[in-house]
C-alpha cells in the first residue's frame, strides 16, 4: 500500500507537463484557438468590409427597407404596386417563393406515391415505365428542366389562338388564365363549415376508436367523417343561395381580360419542380413499401387479418416511418428549389430581393442575411417538425 | 417382359409433368407480367401506346426530320420547319460547349490534364495495385496544382511551380508502382528499398531511401516544369462543359477533406467546436446553392482588402467548396455513426491516440462506407453546378443559351439544351450505376462469411 | 454442486502467483450514468499476478467497472492507480496506463478491415514506435500461443467467432501488458467455441499475467480465480476465495444469484 500512496502525485503540485497533458486543459486550449480563430477572421472580414463600404460611399444598415423600391414586378400573389416599399417586395418575394412550393409539394407528394408504387408493379411495361421516368428525371439538372419547359412553352400559341378547355381555362404563351372565384356575402359561413366538419369528424374518429376499444363494435368513421367535411359546407352552401361566382377569362384585343392569370414562367417552373422532385418522393415510397419485411406480413394473414387491414394497420404504419423523414426534406428541397426561378424570371424572393432589389439599392449584407434567413427559418421548422415527428414514431427498444 | 414383372414392386417415382403450358416460358411470362387481369391488361397497353407515341414523336423528331448540316438556324428551319432537331448547330457549337472561349490552338492542354487524371485514377481499377488509398490521396491531394498550371499557363509563380511539380513526380510514382506491382509483384517503395540496399537495415531508415528518390524525381520534375512555356489562358474566358467540370472536380476534392473535418467537429465534445461546425453545417445546408453563389458574387468584394480582386471563377469556386463542405459533413458523419463503437473503443484501449484512431481504425472503415454516398454527392454537385450560368459564368448551359442568341443562330434554344441534359444523362447514369454496383460489392462487408 | 462448465471440474487450481505489490487500487470509485448512479463507492486492490472474476448479474456496474480501470469510461469520483500512475485526466497518464493494460472485449472489435496480423501489429508498430518486422515476429509468436498462427493472413470476418476472440486476446497480448481485463470474453460465442477461448485464458492465468474477468463462467472462477467478487446495483456485495464463495456464500444476494445461474 505505502508504494501505492508514494506514486500518487500531488494535487496541489502539478508539473508544467501535468498541465500541457491534461485533458481538460487541452480541450479548452483547442476550443479557446479556434474561437480565437473564427473572431478573428470574423473581425477581419468587418474591418475590410467597413473599409470597402467607406471606399464606395456606401452605409449599412436597415433603414433602406421603409424606402420606395420603385420598380415593378412581373406577377405577385400579394398586392404589390411600383411604389411600395422594399420590405413590401422582400414579402412578395417570400409569398411568390411559397406559392409556387405549396403547388409543387402538393403536387410532388401526390405524384411521387403513383410512381413509387408503380415502381413496385407486378405489370413489368408500368414498372420499366415509372423506373425510365426516375432515370431520366433524376440525371438531368434541375435548371435544364426549367430552361426545357419554359423554352417549349414559348412555342405555345399566340392568345388568339389559345388552347381552351370548357371556355373557361386559356394556355397560351403568355401563361395561364383560370376562372377567379370571387366569394359573395357569406362564403366565410362555408369556410367556418368546412372547419367545424373537420374537427367534428376529428372527434368522431376518436370516440369511434374509444367505442371500438372499449366494446368491440366498429363504427363507420372514415365516411361518416368524409360525410361531414364534405356535406356540412356544400349544405351551407347551398342553404346561403350558393355565394360564390366566377370571374371567367376573357379575349379582349390582344390578351385576356378577367379571370386569375399564371405566367407562363410559373407553370414552367411548377412543372418542372413537380417532374424532378416526384423522383425523389417516389424513391422515399419506394424503399419505405420495401423496408416493410414480408414477414410482417406473412404474420399478420396468419392472425386472420384482411389484406386491406394488414395494408392499413400493419404495413403502412411501418411504411411511414421510413417514408416520412426523406419526404419532409424533400419538401424542404423543393422550397430551396424553387429559387432556380430567377433563370426564367419569375419573382420569386431570390429573384426580386436578392437581384433586382441587390442591384438597385446596394445593401448586399443585409439582403443576403434576410434572404438566407428566410430559408433558415423555413429549413429549421421543417426540421423540427420532422425531429418531433421521429420522436413520435421512433421504436421503442432496449 | 421379365425386367417389367420384377419391377412393379420396385418404387418407381412419378415422372416429371411439364407444368401447365401457361404458366411458364414465354406465355407465361407474358400472363404473369403484363396480362393478369383485366386492369393490368389495360394499363400494358396503355403503357405500350405511350411508348410508342414517344419512341414515335423521338425518332421523326431527333432523326427523320432533324436537319445535320446546315450553316444557319434559319436554313434548318427552311429544311424541317420546325418539325425536326437541328443538329448541325451542335456542331457548329460543340467546341463552344466544351471548351467555351478556351483558344482552339491550346485545348489540347484540358485534354491532356483530363488524361492524365484518368490515367492517374486507373490504378484504382487494377486489382494487383497495393496502397490505393494513397494512389488516390496522391491524386486528389496534388492533381488540382498540376491542372491549374496547365490550364492557367503563363507565368505561375514560385508556389504553383512546386506543387505541379510535386504532383508530376507523384503521378510518375504511381505509375512505375503500378508496373512494379504487375511485372515483380512488389510495391515501389519494397522495391527502392531493395534497390538501395536498405532491406536488411533498420525500418526506421527506410524513410529517408524514399525521401531520397522523391527528392530527385522532384528536382528532375522541377526543373522540367520550369521549362514549361505555356501562353497563359486567362480564366474569364474558360467555359463549357470544361469548366462545369473544372467547378464540381475542385469542389468534390476539397469537400472531403473539409466535410471530415466538419464532420469531426459536430461530433466533437467540446462545445465551441462543436457548436462552430454545427452551425456552419446547418447554415450551409439550409439555404440554395444560388443564394451561396450570390453571396460569394456579392459580399465576397466586400469581405477582402480592397487590392484583392479576385476573379468571379475563384469566387465561385469557394462558394461551391463551402456548399459542398457542408453536405459532405453529413455524409461522412453518416458514414462515422455507422462505424461500430467498439471499434473506437478498442482502438481507445489499445492507446492509439485520436488522430490514429481516426485514421487507422475508424475513417478507412466509414469512407469504403460512404463510397455510394460520395459518388451520389458528386453527381449531386455536377448537377447544381450549373447554376453558375445564372451568376454569368459561361459554363456548358450558358453557353447553349448564347448559341441560340447568336445572329446566325437565332432561336437555337431547344437544341442545346437537350443536347447538355443528355451529356449529364450519361455521366449521372453511369456513375450512379456504377455506385450502385459499388454498393453491391462492399455492402457485404470484409471477407467472405 | 454441478458447475454448468467448459472445463474440466477436476478440483485442480492452478497455481496462484501472488506478489506483494499492489498494481490495481479503486478507492471510492463513483461513477453515474446521468441520473443513474452505476457505481457506489466502490473499493478494489488488485496484487500483481492476482487473478480474480467478477460477476453479477447484468446492470451490476461489473463491465463498467473494468472499463474504467481502461478509461473506456470516465469515473467522477474517486481514484484508480494502475501501476503507480494516477487515472485521470492527465493524457500522458492514460496513455501510459492504457499501454500496460489489455482488453478484451464481448464482441471481439477486432479490425475488418484488417487482417488477423496487421490486427496484432497497429498498436506496436504506431503506439509502441516498434519496427514492422519486430512487431510481426511478436505476434507470430501469440498467434502460435492462441493457437491460430495459420490464420495469420485472413480477414476477421473469414474466422469464427472463437478463433476472433482468441485473435483479440492476441493482439492484446501484442502489446506485453501487465496486466488484462476481459469484459465477458465467452457471452457472445456459441457453446461449442467457449472452451477453446477459455483454456487459452486458463494458460494465460498460468503464465502469472494480472487478470480481471467479468464473467460468468463459474468452472473457470473455480480452476483459475483467487479471488471472486460478486456486484449487484453498484455495489461490491461480497468477495471471497472461490471455495468459500460457491461453497459458503455469506451475503442472501449471492446465494439467490447462485442458486439461479446454477439452476439448470
Amino acid at each position: 500500500m505505502s508504494a501505492v500512496d508514494k506514486a500518487v502525485p500531488r494535487r496541489d503540485a502539478r508539473s508544467i507537463s501535468e498541465i500541457v497533458n491534461d485533458e481538460r486543459f487541452r480541450s479548452i486550449f483547442y476550443q479557446i484557438i479556434v474561437a480565437v480563430a473564427v473572431i478573428w477572421t470574423a473581425q477581419y472580414l468587418i474591418t475590410n468590409t467597413a473599409e470597402n463600404l467607406q471606399a464606395r460611399g456606401m452605409s449599412t444598415g436597415f433603414e433602406f427597407l421603409s424606402s420606395t423600391a420603385g420598380f415593378s414586378i412581373a406577377w405577385s400573389i400579394i398586392d404589390y404596386e411600383a411604389g411600395d416599399t422594399y420590405f413590401h417586395v422582400y414579402l412578395v418575394g417570400i409569398a411568390n417563393t411559397l406559392i409556387v412550393s405549396f403547388f409543387a409539394i402538393i403536387a410532388t407528394t401526390l405524384l411521387g406515391f403513383v410512381v413509387g408504387v408503380m415502381r413496385l408493379s407486378s405489370n413489368f411495361v408500368v414498372a420499366q415505365i415509372a423506373s425510365a421516368y426516375v432515370e431520366v428525371m433524376r440525371n438531368v439538372p434541375l435548371l435544364l428542366h426549367i430552361l426545357f419547359w419554359f423554352t417549349l412553352s414559348s412555342a405555345l400559341p399566340s392568345p388568339k389562338q389559345s388552347l381552351g378547355w370548357l371556355d373557361s381555362f386559356f394556355l397560351n404563351n403568355r401563361g395561364l388564365y383560370v376562372p377567379a372565384p370571387v366569394p359573395g356575402d357569406g362564403f366565410d359561413i362555408v369556410i367556418i363549415m368546412v372547419l367545424i366538419g373537420i374537427a367534428v369528424a376529428y372527434g368522431v374518429t376518436v370516440w369511434a376508436t374509444k367505442r371500438q376499444m372499449a366494446t368491440g363494435q366498429r363504427f363507420p368513421a372514415f365516411w361518416t367523417g368524409v360525410g361531414l367535411v364534405v356535406g356540412l359546407p356544400l349544405l351551407a352552401f347551398f342553404a346561403l343561395g350558393a355565394p360564390l361566382t366566377f370571374d371567367y377569362p376573357a379575349l379582349k384585343g390582344f390578351n385576356f381580360q378577367g379571370g386569375a392569370d399564371v405566367p407562363r414562367a410559373f407553370c414552367a417552373l411548377l412543372f418542372a419542380l413537380v417532374l424532378y422532385h416526384t423522383v425523389f418522393m417516389a424513391e422515399a415510397v419506394r424503399a419505405g413499401i420495401l423496408s416493410v419485411s414480408h414477414g410482417q406480413t406473412e404474420a399478420s394473414y396468419s392472425l386472420g387479418l384482411k389484406p386491406s387491414w394488414t395494408l392499413r394497420l400493419v404495413v403502412i404504419p411501418q411504411a411511414m416511418r421510413a417514408v416520412v423523414p426523406p419526404m419532409i426534406s424533400n419538401w424542404m428541397n423543393v422550397v430551396k428549389n424553387s429559387s432556380l426561378a430567377i433563370a426564367i424570371g419569375y419573382p420569386d424572393l431570390v429573384a426580386v430581393f436578392m437581384q433586382t432589389s441587390l442591384n438597385q439599392s446596394g445593401h448586399a449584407i443585409e439582403i443576403v442575411a434576410m434572404v438566407m434567413l428566410f430559408y433558415m427559418t423555413v429549413s429549421l421548422t421543417i426540421s423540427a417538425a420532422l425531429n418531433y415527428y421521429n420522436k413520435l414514431v421512433q421504436i421503442k427498444e432496449r | 417382359m421379365t425386367d417389367a414383372t420384377q419391377s412393379d414392386t420396385a418404387f418407381r417415382p412419378k415422372p416429371s409433368l411439364p407444368p401447365p403450358a401457361n404458366t411458364v416460358g414465354v406465355v407465361g411470362w407474358l400472363r404473369k407480367n403484363l396480362f393478369g387481369g383485366p386492369i393490368d391488361t389495360i394499363l400494358t397497353l396503355l403503357g405500350v401506346y405511350l411508348l410508342y407515341l414517344i419512341v414515335q414523336f423521338a425518332v421523326e423528331y431527333g432523326i427523320i426530320n432533324a436537319v445535320w448540316t446546315a450553316d444557319t438556324y434559319r436554313e434548318c428551319l427552311d429544311i424541317n420547319l420546325g418539325e425536326g432537331a437541328c443538329w448541325a448547330g451542335i456542331g457548329a457549337w460543340f467546341n463552344s460547349m466544351m471548351y467555351g472561349r478556351y483558344p482552339d490552338e491550346e485545348q489540347w492542354r484540358v485534354n491532356l490534364g483530363g488524361i492524365i487524371l484518368l490515367l492517374w485514377l486507373i490504378p484504382f481499377w487494377l486489382p494487383k495495385v497495393t496502397g490505393k488509398i494513397q494512389v488516390g490521396m496522391s491524386a486528389v491531394l496534388t492533381f488540382p496544382f498540376l491542372a491549374a498550371s496547365m490550364f492557367i499557363g503563363g507565368d505561375t509563380g514560385i508556389f504553383l511551380h512546386v506543387m505541379a511539380s510535386i504532383a508530376l513526380t507523384l503521378f510518375v510514382a504511381v505509375w512505375l508502382h503500378v508496373a512494379a506491382c504487375y511485372v515483380l509483384g512488389r510495391s515501389l517503395p519494397e522495391l527502392l528499398i531493395s534497390i538501395t540496399g536498405f532491406t536488411d537495415k533498420d525500418d526506421r531508415l527506410h524513410k529517408y531511401v524514399l525521401l531520397g528518390a522523391f527528392a530527385v524525381g522532384f528536382v528532375i520534375a522541377l526543373i522540367y516544369h520550369m521549362s514549361w512555356d505555356l501562353v497563359e489562358v486567362q480564366t474569364t474566358i474558360w467555359g463549357g462543359l470544361f469548366l462545369t467540370l473544372v467547378i464540381s472536380g475542385i469542389g468534390i476534392a476539397s469537400a472531403l477533406p473539409n466535410g471530415i473535418l466538419l464532420a469531426l467537429g459536430r461530433r466533437s465534445k467540446m462545445p465551441v467546436i462543436r457548436v462552430f461546425c454545427t452551425s456552419f453545417i446547418e447554415l450551409f445546408r439550409s439555404v440554395p446553392l444560388i443564394t451561396i453563389l450570390f453571396m460569394a458574387v456579392t459580399m465576397m468584394p466586400l469581405f477582402l482588402p480592397v487590392e484583392f480582386n479576385p476573379p468571379k471563377l475563384a469566387m465561385v469556386i469557394v462558394a461551391v467548396c463551402i456548399f459542398a463542405a457542408a453536405y459532405m459533413a453529413e455524409t461522412v458523419r453518416g458514414g462515422l455513426q455507422a462505424v461500430n463503437k467498439g471499434q473506437y473503443e478498442a482502438a481507445q484501449s489499445m492507446g492509439l491516440s485520436f488522430w490514429k484512431m481516426m485514421a487507422l481504425i475508424v475513417m478507412p472503415q466509414a469512407l469504403k462506407l460512404m463510397i455510394p454516398n460520395i459518388v451520389g454527392s458528386f453527381m449531386g454537385l455536377m448537377k447544381d453546378t450549373t447554376l453558375v450560368s445564372i451568376i454569368g459564368l459561361y459554363d456548358i448551359l450558358l453557353m447553349g443559351k448564347a448559341a441560340g442568341q447568336n445572329p446566325s443562330w437565332l432561336g437555337f434554344h431547344t437544341e442545346p439544351l437537350l443536347f447538355t441534359a443528355s451529356i449529364f444523362f450519361v455521366l449521372c447514369f453511369a456513375m450512379s450505376k456504377y455506385s450502385q454496383h459499388l454498393e453491391r460489392t462492399i455492402g457485404g462487408g470484409y471477407g467472405r462469411r | 454442486m454441478s458447475l454448468d462448465t467448459q472445463l474440466p471440474d477436476d478440483g485442480v487450481h492452478v497455481a496462484s502467483a501472488i506478489s506483494d505489490e499492489v498494481v490495481i487500487e479503486l478507492a471510492s470509485v463513483n461513477k453515474w450514468f446521468g441520473e443513474f448512479h452505476v457505481l457506489k463507492d466502490i473499493n478494489l486492490s488488485v496484487n500483481k499476478g492476482e487473478r480474480i472474476v467478477i460477476c453479477g448479474p447484468s446492470g451490476s456496474g461489473k463491465s463498467t467497472m473494468i472499463r474504467c480501470i481502461n478509461r473506456l469510461e470516465e469515473h467522477q469520483a474517486g481514484d484508480i492507480i494502475v501501476n503507480g500512475t494516477e487515472m485521470g485526466t492527465n493524457i500522458k497518464n492514460i496513455d501510459a496506463i492504457r499501454r500496460n493494460v489489455g482488453m478484451v472485449f464481448q464482441q471481439f472489435n477486432l479490425f475488418p478491415h484488417l487482417t488477423v496480423l496487421e490486427n496484432c501489429t497497429l498498436a506496436p508498430i504506431w503506439v509502441k514506435n516498434m519496427p514492422k518486422a519486430e512487431a510481426e515476429k511478436i505476434a507470430m509468436q501469440y498467434l502460435e500461443r492462441v493457437k491460430i498462427p495459420e490464420q495469420a493472413a485472413k480477414y476477421p470476418g473469414q474466422l469464427s467467432g472463437g478463433q476472433q476472440q482468441r485473435v483479440a486476446i492476441a493482439r492484446s497480448l501484442c502489446m506485453s501488458p501487465t496486466i488484462m481485463l476481459f469484459d465477458e470474453p465467452t457471452s457472445a460465442l456459441d457453446p461449442e467455441m467457449i472452451s477453446e477461448v477459455l483454456d487459452v485464458m486458463v494458460g494465460l492465468a498460468e503464465s502469472g499475467m494480472t487478470m480481471l474477468v467479468v464473467t460468468h463462467e463459474m468452472g473457470f472462477a473455480k480452476r483459475v480465480a483467487d479471488r471472486v467478487i460478486f456486484m449487484d446495483q453498484g455495489e461490491i456485495v461480497e468477495q471471497n476465495t472461490p471455495d468459500e464463495f460457491f461453497t459458503n456464500p455469506k451475503s442472501d444476494r449471492t446465494k439467490l444469484f447462485l442458486s439461479q445461474i446454477l439452476a439448470h
